[in-house]
């Protein structure tokens, strides 16, 4: 090859290589980062992304300049220079990525094992998923259906699903688990930054799948023992109080709009009309409210799908109580 | 083989004028349509006579009834009506069959193209339109959720039609366009390539085709269907998929019924490779396209069966209240996902390696060089056919596999860069110094090589645990996927499409119509394409109908840009149906390629080669004085003492 040639080469490459890394730049490509985890991903992510850059510069730069220069019209009936292979080249480009894919896999390797580490000091939650909702379980019973986090502490999530497989992701988390029926999953996240983070199910779980959100509270943690406090002594105290805690950690909000809990989910009824709907369906609105729990397809509001509210008959007999109180009783 | 071709008594039948009677009875559409009723009822009354005699309520169950009757009494009816059967039933029954018939081979007039045909030139263009026609239908379902899409919140459908939409998009794009698709191109060149007359099996070549419409007919049906079409992916995760309404079922069994067809044909073309090539013709002489098929075969035959299995335990957990996937029952909901894999990577490969031989093909043909590497270039073939069953798992990183698992699975798939490494410079090296004719086919060839290297390097992506935990079930995914199969796959059977066009009709398509198509695939393909990649690193799921409105200006760029890309098919179609009536003749070899279907008449004889050809050296020898890859019995002269080099 002529120098000219090599010098050309490499110009394309360069070109190639600035356009890629300057979409790699420009682009916001990662959401903030709000968990130490994140942290380790992003720099696999960048460490991999170096590697492609490079590689997608050398292919494109070769494509197009052999697209340039090594064109014939379409009536030049020779041949090209009857090379069969180079066994050396070959060696190379066997060798070389075989290197670049065992750094990628060595970093990940390291990043992987760091992200799975809870460490002594971390709190466990529990998370229970269900068609289309999460519950959250934190020690001393307290639960809730948004994830509240204290700062800077690590945290094992342990994952139940009631129904099919949902998937936890929070992307400013970096970490995502599927919840499976029947097995137990984990994932470890230590929240570095204050914020609120959604959650979001990534496994396709129904027809609600798309609604299927919640979010994740990162509080000092101070905030996090006053809010565990706080919570305890809601589910302790007058039924209305226990009914409200029912329906918000039972994630009732995601679908529902009801003023009294500040809900606006608009996927199922708005339970402000729950009379309305009542004496639509001709049932007594307590009877009415207990069975839409239990048995949600008994009877579907017009304009609302079936099969879209899984039914709550396994919550504990209390719960179902606390609720029918609140939401007939007229919240206040 | 042996040149026993053409010496062949060919019986034609003859074809006596049809009586009424003939035309109920003889095989044909008539009798396919009262045998499919036939069949129907029939399976309609096994369920009932069972169900009556067991006792059970309600009689008329109708998730039974539908996978009895209608998903496989009424198929194995319509089959029987057309005729696939009829040689075998004859000969089963002892009745006298004719050894030589060859009344069903060969297409002479068009409805030749509209029954059990055992010619693979014919079958090879069955397959090739149909695929294209499921292959429209999956693209407007694309059109009609891309349209949802445009916009946060829920604009045209609801729920459940969108995700049943991007359900049978993507079950028709996989399991009735890009895996079959291949089959036909294959099924048309293969015999051609190796110099045999015919596939080693025609009638269950015959067959093999006539199994895809049903299946892809079963899953548009689902639509129709109380509750709507199966929306659960076409991945169709159980425990979910045990407990959907009707539609899931069709696609349960539509999978079977497309899986069959592949390992049929797969199985036809393993035995073909093996013991029809022409004398001469060593496996170190085979074209690259040759080795991709005999590699995707090998793949099709030992992984098909599993994504059969993991169906039916679906199937059997709905219909007969087994366990396998329902853990409240002692099931294992992850087995699933385990079977599914264990075939669905290695489909991935299915629909890649077809792909890999096509691209080999075109580039040393339009860049009039040998393919740089040849026996490396097939040894990676079967390295990833190897390491293809052992990477699985890395779809499961986030599902909860045992946590060992991870790691091995991360590292094996990391080592695949290297064969489809190798391939690309390969490739790369065969364009180097060549003198390049910059048509249609090679356009298309070389969109692939660019696209194929960036769905390649996404997937080191989703191969490294840290960032796939990240960025799974996100549309980085749909990025992903679509950069391989559309950009990979999709690229590549144009590539064939146009390249071996001139072969399949005898004539030229529009070259400036094709350079307009492949430009408007290739802008409209990365701008649909590319920015999905962020919005899957910045947070959207996969698979939902309604998202944050933060990602709403670059969905409408999407989907605008999808919309475009859905008319660069029209152009497509145009040029193809157009040139395909009143395109200049191409003659028999307008790429001056030197493999052996070029060497016949376009389109060729009915079989194949009237003289046997003989073959002294691999086929691409660009550029080499006097190198021949074949010699045919007429000018036997020259070089046989090659044979054994």
């Amino acid at each position: 090859m002529r120098r000219g040639s090599i010098l050309q080469l490499v110009g394309l490459g360069i070109l190639f290589g600035g356009a890629a890394t300057l979409v790699a730049v420009l682009i916001p490509w990662l959401p903030p980062v709000a968990s130490k985890q994140r942290d380790r991903i992003d720099f696999v992510f960048w460490f991999t992304t170096g590697i492609a850059i490079a590689v997608f510069a050398l292919v494109a730069a070769v494509i197009t300049y052999s697209v340039l220069k090594f064109r014939v019209r379409p009536d030049d009936d020779s041949d090209g220079p009857p090379i069969h292979g180079h066994t050396g080249i070959e060696i190379a480009w066997t060798a070389v990525p075989a290197i670049l894919v065992a750094a990628i896999s060595v970093v990940s390797g390291v990043v992987l094992v760091q992200n799975d580490h809870a460490g002594k000091n971390h709190m466990d939650v529990n998370v229970t998923a269900r068609q289309f909702a999460w519950t959250f379980t934190y020690p001393d019973d307290v639960s809730s259906a948004q994830l509240r986090l204290p700062l800077g502490r690590p945290v094992k999530l342990h994952f139940r699903a009631l129904d099919v497989i949902h998937s936890f992701w929070v992307p400013e988390f970096g970490q995502k688990q599927d919840a499976v029926p029947g097995q137990d999953t984990s994932l470890v996240i230590t929240p570095n930054k204050l914020g609120t983070y959604p959650v979001i199910c990534t496994e396709l779980c129904g027809l609600g799948h798309a609604l299927m959100r919640t979010s994740a509270i990162v509080m000092k943690p101070a905030a996090f023992a006053a809010w565990v406090r706080e919570q305890k002594n809601a589910a302790n105290g007058p039924p209305g109080d226990a009914g409200k805690a029912a329906f918000a950690s039972n994630g009732c909000a995601s679908c529902h709009t009801l003023k009294a809990a500040g809900a606006t989910g608009t996927a199922g009824p708005d339970l402000d009309k729950l009379p309305a709907y009542a004496k639509q369906a001709g049932k007594p609105l307590e009877d009415f409210v207990r069975e839409s729990i239990v048995d949600p397809n008994a009877y579907v509001q017009p304009g609302f799908p079936k099969n879209l509210m899984p039914s709550f008959a396994t919550l504990p007999k209390t719960q179902v109580d606390a609720l029918v109180a609140y939401l007939a009783g007229g919240p206040k | 083989m042996t040149a026993a071709v053409a010496q062949h008594g060919h019986v034609e039948a003859p074809r006596a004028p049809k009586t009424p009677r003939d035309y109920v009875l003889k095989a044909g559409w008539i009798r396919a349509a009262w045998m499919t009723c036939l069949f129907w009822g029939i399976g309609l009354g096994l369920v009932l006579i069972f169900r009556a005699w067991a006792g059970w309520d309600p009689l008329f169950d109708w998730s039974v009834i539908t996978v009895v009757a209608t998903l496989t009494a009424a198929p194995v009816g319509f089959l029987g009506g057309l005729g696939a059967f009829d040689y075998w039933v004859r000969y089963a029954a002892g009745s006298p069959t004719v050894p030589e018939d060859h009344s069903s081979h060969g297409g002479r007039t068009w409805s030749d193209y509209f029954r059990p045909n055992t010619d693979h030139k014919v079958i090879g263009i069955q397959y090739v339109v149909t695929t294209i026609v499921f292959f429209v239908a999956g693209g407007m379902m694309a059109m009609i959720f891309r349209a949802e899409l445009a916009r946060p919140g829920m604009q045209f459908v609801d729920n459940q039609t969108f995700n049943g939409l991007v359900s049978v998009h993507a079950a028709l794009m996989i399991f009735l366009f890009v895996i079959p698709a291949f089959a036909g191109l294959g099924n048309y060149v293969i015999p051609l390539m190796i110099g045999a007359p015919d596939m080693a099996f025609p009638r269950l070549n015959a067959l093999s085709y006539w199994l895809l419409p049903i299946a892809g007919f079963m899953m548009l049906l689902s639509f129709v269907v109380p509750g709507g079409a199966f929306a659960t992916g076409w991945t169709s995760y159980a425990p979910l998929a045990s407990d959907q309404p009707l539609g899931q079922v069709f696609f349960n069994m539509g999978v079977q019924w497309a899986g069959a067809s592949s390992i049929m044909t797969a199985l036809n073309f393993l035995v073909t490779i093996i013991t029809m090539r022409a004398p001469g013709m060593t496996f170190w002489r085979m074209p690259l396209l040759v080795w991709a098929n005999f590699t995707t075969s090998l793949l099709v035959v030992i992984a098909t069966p599993f994504i059969a299995g993991s169906q039916f335990f679906v199937m059997f957990d709905r219909i007969m209240h087994t366990n396998f996937f329902d853990a409240s029952g002692g099931g294992y909901a992850l087995g699933y996902q385990h079977i599914f894999w264990f075939y669905s990577h290695p489909a991935v490969y299915i629909m890649m390696l077809p792909g890999f031989g096509i691209a080999s093909e075109v580039i040393s043909v339009m860049a009039r060089k040998p393919i740089f590497g040849y026996r490396l270039m097939a040894l990676s073939l079967m390295a990833i056919l190897v390491l293809g069953f052992s990477v699985w798992a890395h779809h499961m990183f986030v599902a909860g596999v045992a946590p060992w698992l991870r790691i091995p699975m991360m590292v094996t798939s990391m080592i695949i860069a290297v064969p489809t490494g190798i391939k690309v410079f390969s490739w790369l090296a065969t364009v180097w110094e060549g003198r390049i004719h910059f048509n249609t086919p090679m356009l298309f060839a070389l969109g692939f090589v660019s696209m194929f290297v960036i769905g390649g390097l996404s997937g080191i992506y989703l191969a490294a645990v840290p960032i796939d935990i990240h960025v799974s079930d996100t549309y980085f995914v749909v990025a992903h996927i679509h950069y391989v199969l559309f950009g990979g796959s999709l690229f590549t059977i144009f590539a064939g499409i146009y390249y071996w066009f001139p072969k399949m009709t005898g004539r030229m398509f529009d070259e400036r119509l094709g350079k307009l198509h492949f430009w408007m695939t290739f802008v409209g393909f990365n701008v649909t394409f590319f920015p999905m990649h962020w919005l899957g690193t910045q947070g959207m799921p996969r698979r939902v109908s309604d998202y944050s409105p933060r990602f709403g200006d670059w969905n409408m760029l999407i989907s605008i840009a999808s919309f475009f890309l859905g008319m660069s098919i029209i152009v497509f179609l145009y040029n193809m149906i157009n040139s395909w009536v009143r395109g200049a003749p191409a003659g028999a070899n307008p790429w001056r390629s030197k493999t052996l279907e070029w060497q016949v008449s376009s389109p060729p004889p009915y079989f194949n080669f009237d003289e046997l050809p003989q073959v002294v050296g691999t086929p691409y020898e660009y550029g080499v004085p006097d190198a021949r890859h074949a010699v045919f019995n007429g000018d036997r002269t020259t070089q046989l003492e090659e044979v054994h080099t």
